[in-house]
């Protein structure tokens, strides 16, 4: 999202003041950031009260990490948008644990939630290649590895559970994606950013 | 820097930022990350990479209670969060460890591996600067250790033997320098372990300070205020 963008000069300085301990800081980067970072990890957890954990979690990593954030190595919400990611993709490994023992039917609720879900994964991939200008590059990558792609990143599927949704073996899936993986690398490699 | 080896820290880092790791392989290439700057600087560059595909998400308003919870969580007697103080406390102490069980890490996941890879515990090969203490009780047993690294602000705390605390009460750590009035470093819990935030970087604060002790009072100490009897005291010493 373009507000983000603009206002990432802005985030730079309240992340300073935060490293300084400063909380009304903290409330403004909270209110400025969190909805956005709320909705990666809802994406990815799918869960409303597992994602509040995390956006807990990782606003009070945070805070605790702020005074080594390094401004010149990285933007504001690139920086936090890892720590929600890192954080949703450890609690949702930590509870595939349970999905894995549990009913079938939890399994299959799970992936209900992921086509009820708008957009879907797919969508939101080519959204984001079109705001990157790199639409074309994107629709070079065939379509299955287009769609494990986005199944992995917005949605943090596994290999087997990627393979389960697109009904391939896992085999095929793991090289579909180290492929993908290569060929999205160049694309984004050849955006300004 | 070993291209084999290079090429295999993006092929990791890659994973993990897209996140196909299993959770038993992300916590080891967490170990693994925290012991070589090269595993965190390709970790990094995907981060860069890929983090802009984030941005097509709709936004979702979290509940007003969440905010609530992280207000709560960074107050003074406020438990951070695990992964917080578990990082923050491995790093300080572990360091050499972390070097061995990455290098193991590294090689248990890609065998092929371990040749590039030798290097890895020669990278990082001493523990990092950092101030420690550790206070003992009347009868010279260790109850609290405190940690933090030499120009971090944060100051780990792992409680070695459960402190009888009465209700309403809180531990408070202080800073004893040769030649100054005590002065307070923050709240520890009773048991467990914890993370406060220090006023400034433990080097500003703790490089001519020798002794830590622990006092019961009333509230959280604030500046300039003065300690009740000591329950616990230890050396503070330098890692380095």
């Amino acid at each position: 999202m373009s507000s983000i963008t603009l206002a990432s000069a802005d985030l730079k300085q309240l992340l300073a003041r935060v490293a300084l301990g400063d909380r009304t800081a903290f409330r403004r980067l909270y209110d400025a950031t969190a909805p956005s970072l709320f909705g990666v990890a809802l994406r990815i957890v799918r869960q409303r009260d597992r994602a509040e954990e995390v956006l807990q979690d990782a606003f009070v990593n945070a805070w605790n990490r702020a005074a080594g954030y390094q401004a010149a190595l990285s933007q504001p919400m690139t920086w936090l948008t890892a720590i929600v990611r890192n954080r949703a993709l450890d609690e949702l490994r930590s509870g595939a644990r349970h999905v894995a023992e549990s009913l079938d039917e939890e399994e299959d609720s799970d992936a209900s939630a992921i086509e009820d879900t708008q957009p879907g994964p797919l969508g939101l991939l080519e959204q984001a290649a079109d705001a990157l200008a790199i639409r074309d590059c994107l629709d070079s990558i065939d379509g299955s590895q287009r769609q494990c792609l986005a199944l992995v990143y917005y949605h943090g599927l596994s290999h087997s559970e990627v393979a389960a949704h697109v009904g391939s073996p896992i085999g095929s899936v793991k090289v579909w994606l180290r492929r993908g993986l290569d060929k999205l690398k160049r694309c984004l490699g050849a955006t300004s950013e | 820097m070993n291209y084999d080896r290079a090429k295999l820290l993006d092929r990791l880092a890659a994973e993990y930022v897209f996140g196909t790791m299993s959770a038993r392989v992300r916590s080891r290439f967490n170990a693994i990350q925290r012991a070589l700057p090269a595993a965190r600087e390709a970790v990094h560059a995907w981060e860069q990479r890929l983090t802009p595909l984030a941005r097509s998400i709709p936004p979702e308003k979290p509940s007003a209670a969440a905010w609530k919870a992280i207000e709560r969580k960074i107050g003074g007697n406020a438990s951070p969060s695990f992964a917080s103080t578990w990082l923050a406390w491995l790093k300080p102490m572990l360091g050499v460890a972390f070097g061995v069980v990455a290098t193991l890490g590294l090689i248990r996941l890609y065998p092929t591996a371990i040749m590039p890879i030798d290097d890895i515990v020669q990278e990082r090969g001493t523990l990092p600067a950092s101030y420690v203490g550790l206070l003992t009780d009347e009868a010279n047993k260790p109850v609290v250790l405190a940690s933090s690294t030499r120009h971090g602000s944060i100051m780990s705390i792992k409680i070695l033997r459960k402190v009888e605390l009465p209700t309403g009460k809180v531990l408070q750590l202080w800073a004893l320098p040769p030649d100054g009035e005590p002065f307070p470093l923050g709240v520890v819990p009773a048991e467990g372990k914890s993370t406060f935030r220090m006023t400034d970087t433990s080097e500003k604060l703790l490089s001519k300070v020798s002794r830590l002790a622990v006092s019961i009072e009333d509230a959280p100490a604030g500046a300039g205020a003065k300690p009740a009897a000591y329950v616990l005291t230890g050396n503070c010493v330098k890692l380095w």
